[in-house]
């Protein structure tokens, strides 16, 4: 069951669907905000909006649902996107799923779908959240390591053996254990597997 | 009894299959040998020899569609027939006209099974390759029937040897002439839909007309023209010519039926020679045939134009009801949102403000749905349109926002004049339809690699009063005459997605608000759209 901590914005041009979509969201015990159009969202939405999707009509004047999604990406929102039309063509499912749409609705909307889309949509966007946050907080350990350790560290994480580790510095392998040792417990990291894991999480978000 | 009714009954009224034949019943039979009779009866006058040899002939004609519509088995009873007819008629040794009679009514089976076969997949009377094959059938048929008739009479020394060509040329064209002008008739008289059709067209006043006019010929041609040799004869071309033009090949029928009446009773009263009937008959025939082609050329058109409509209403309907779909997925959805709000709000036992409003909502997006549902059911039934007061300027504005989306990702750049402040008397939707269609063609016409500047420019101007001029303008290639020509066909799209029929629903939505619609000969793309305007937009209306 949905918490009332989660938001879903509703773009549509039409005024009754926009309510009923509010209304029928609101008594499953979301949070809604309804915009007219995709420029009044724009302007309204920030990305520290806390967990939350964006439920976004195709076929609107001005700015259209599918350019929307678009601009949410290109400038890095992880806000996840159901996209809804009443002419479902394949051209258009085709561009709403290559950019990453949770789902790609008909109109008439089946309601038990696009239930299903929401929470998988909140769902995404809460492990997005505490993917990131987990990502701030190993850079934020990160920054307590030493030199030598960081570059311990870069090695091991690009899955080289000790030896080699220990030949390429120039240390014994010895030492390279203890380093090891000590960069584990600096980023309270239980294995190397979960080490490797979040530090190429952090490198492929500093790419991006 | 309305013309709509008819003017759908008069072209399927004859597709009837040949095949298979129907089982003949006692009736039948009885109805086959007296109608055969009466019909030799009724044409037995100039006879040569006291033969059964006559310039008109009508009873195979019946003969014949009794075997169409039953079978070989018919052959049997036309024998009878003409046994009896010659024992009734003409007195004639038994035996000897017993076997006359088979050797006649062998012919008529083998003609009647000819036609059975050729024309079996093709209905007959309905094309003009099956009325061909028709006449065909029946000139080969008798000119062999004939021959062997004739023959048989010489062998019998019935007829001198002297006599053979004239007897086989009187034989042989009174019963050509007899079929070819007889038989049709006696088709649809012998056929359900066939009857239903003639009952339809003898009550219209036109055809009343056509038979008077058909009198008025024979008078001419008989009365007038009775010392000159059949000079006037060329008049009773008028009538069968209207009448198939008109009424395609049943009125066609029915006339030449008229006509060879008329005539019959005409030569007997003013007692022309037998060869003097003869070259009438031939004449008949020639007229009869000549009717009957415009008749059948006349239904297939006929024909066809009705399916074109039909595929273009279907085609139109289709294309509405993609704009339609959209306006009634909305309250659909919106429907379905608040019901199984109300459903959840019954269960959290909520029965407040929030529910009663929502119940209201229901009610009215219902109401908006039906409003949609409507508009299509009235599209279907009539394929005319809702009118309404619309503001010109709104139309174009909200047909330009809803393709700026298209016209920024392509690069063309869109622009509307302002707009003469007027307000149209119009169904708002299929305007809309209209100008999408115009605006999606410039896209195209622009979007061409060929096109160096992509521009699409609307305006609308006041062309005298009463009438506003809408100009879509391209920068394309603009059309050349031949493409201009070929334009509001259907089915003559140079896209390939689509069947080409934009700009011919357009067109036919724009003649039903009385307005018009063309595309002009130029280096860059113009269609203009003139419309009727209801009035001036009221100052403080908006």
């Amino acid at each position: 069951m949905a918490t009332s901590d989660c938001t879903v914005f509703i773009v549509d041009d039409d005024v009754s669907v926009r309510d009923a979509l509010a209304l029928l969201l609101g008594v499953h015990g979301y949070r809604t905000a309804i915009f007219a159009d995709a420029e009044s969202f724009r302007r309204a939405y920030s990305s520290d909006c806390g967990k939350a999707c964006l439920l976004v009509d195709i076929r609107m004047p001005g700015m259209d649902g599918l350019t929307l999604q678009k601009w949410l990406l290109e400038s890095g929102s992880d806000l996840p996107v159901i996209v809804m039309t009443g002419h479902g063509d394949i051209g258009s499912a085709r561009e709403a799923f290559r950019a990453q749409a949770i789902d790609f609705l008909e109109k008439p909307l089946n309601q038990e779908r696009l239930l299903a889309a929401i929470e998988e949509a909140v769902a995404r966007h809460s492990a997005f959240q505490a993917e990131r946050d987990r990502n701030v907080v190993f850079t934020e350990l990160a920054r307590s390591l030493t030199p030598r350790e960081k570059e311990v560290m870069d090695l091991v994480v690009s899955g080289r053996h000790n030896w080699e580790i220990a030949e390429s510095l120039g240390i014994s392998s010895r030492t390279v254990e203890v380093h090891k040792a000590r960069v584990m417990q600096k980023l309270r990291v239980d294995s190397i597997a979960q080490l490797i894991r979040l530090s190429l999480g952090v490198s492929s978000e500093g790419e991006t | 009894m309305n013309k709509e009714n008819l003017q759908s009954v008069d072209w399927t009224g004859l597709i009837e299959p040949v095949i298979p034949p129907r089982k003949m019943r006692w009736l039948d039979a009885l109805v086959l040998v007296t109608g055969f009779i009466a019909l030799d009866w009724v044409s037995y006058f100039h006879p040569l020899l006291g033969l059964n040899i006559t310039p008109w002939d009508p009873a195979p004609a019946l003969g014949l569609v009794f075997l169409l519509r039953f079978g070989w088995k018919s052959a049997l009873w036309i024998a009878l027939a003409i046994f009896l007819g010659d024992a009734l008629i003409r007195d004639l040794p038994f035996t000897m006209s017993a076997a006359l009679a088979v050797l006649l009514a062998t012919g008529y089976g083998a003609i009647g099974e000819a036609l059975r076969r050729r024309l079996k997949s093709e209905e007959i009377f309905v094309s003009r390759r099956g009325l061909f094959e028709w006449v065909l059938i029946v000139v080969v048929g008798t000119l062999v029937n004939s021959a062997a008739f004739i023959f048989a009479l010489t062998a019998l020394d019935l007829i001198p040897i002297s006599e053979w060509t004239a007897a086989f040329a009187r034989h042989w064209i009174g019963d050509t002439v007899g079929i070819l002008v007889t038989m049709p008739v006696l088709w649809l008289v012998s056929g359900e839909r066939g009857r239903a059709v003639l009952r339809l067209l003898v009550v219209r006043g036109e055809t009343i007309a056509l038979f008077l006019a058909t009198a008025a010929a024979l008078w001419i041609a008989f009365s007038v023209g009775a010392e000159s040799e059949f000079k006037y004869f060329y008049v009773l071309f008028l009538p069968i010519v209207w009448a198939a033009a008109r009424q395609g090949f049943s009125g066609a029928v029915l006339i030449a039926a008229v006509i060879q009446i008329g005539i019959i009773v005409a030569v007997s009263r003013l007692g022309f020679s037998a060869i003097s009937v003869l070259e009438v008959q031939m004449l008949t025939v020639v007229l009869a045939i000549l009717g009957f082609f415009v008749g059948v050329v006349v239904d297939e058109q006929r024909r066809v134009s009705s399916e074109l409509r039909h595929t273009l209403r279907l085609a139109a309907a289709g294309e509405m009801a993609g704009a339609l779909a959209h306006e009634l997925s909305q309250p659909l959805t919106a429907l379905s949102a608040y019901a199984t709000a109300c459903d959840k709000l019954l269960q959290q036992g909520d029965t407040g403000d929030r529910f009663r409003d929502a119940v209201r909502s229901i009610v009215s997006e219902s109401e908006r749905a039906g409003e949609v549902v409507r508009r299509l059911r009235d599209f279907f039934r009539t394929g005319t349109t809702q009118l309404e007061s619309v503001v010109l300027e709104d139309l174009l504005t909200s047909s330009v926002a809803s393709f700026s989306g298209r016209a920024e990702k392509a690069g063309i750049r869109l622009t509307l004049a302002p707009v003469a402040d007027c307000v149209l008397l119009a169904d708002r939707l299929q305007l809309e339809v209209v100008i999408r269609n115009l605006l999606s063609n410039a896209f195209d016409a622009v979007s061409h690699p060929s096109a160096a500047k992509r521009r699409v420019h609307l305006s609308a101007v006041m062309e005298g009063p009463g009438r506003v001029c809408i100009q879509v303008e391209d920068s394309g290639p603009g059309l050349s005459p031949a493409t201009a020509v070929h334009l509001f066909e259907p089915f003559a799209s140079t896209k390939s997605s689509g069947l080409g029929l934009g700009l011919v629903i357009s067109r036919a939505i724009v003649d039903a608000h009385g307005g018009s619609l063309w595309a002009e000969i130029g280096d860059h793309g113009v269609f203009k759209l003139v419309l009727p305007v209801e009035g001036k937009l009221a100052h403080g209306d908006k």
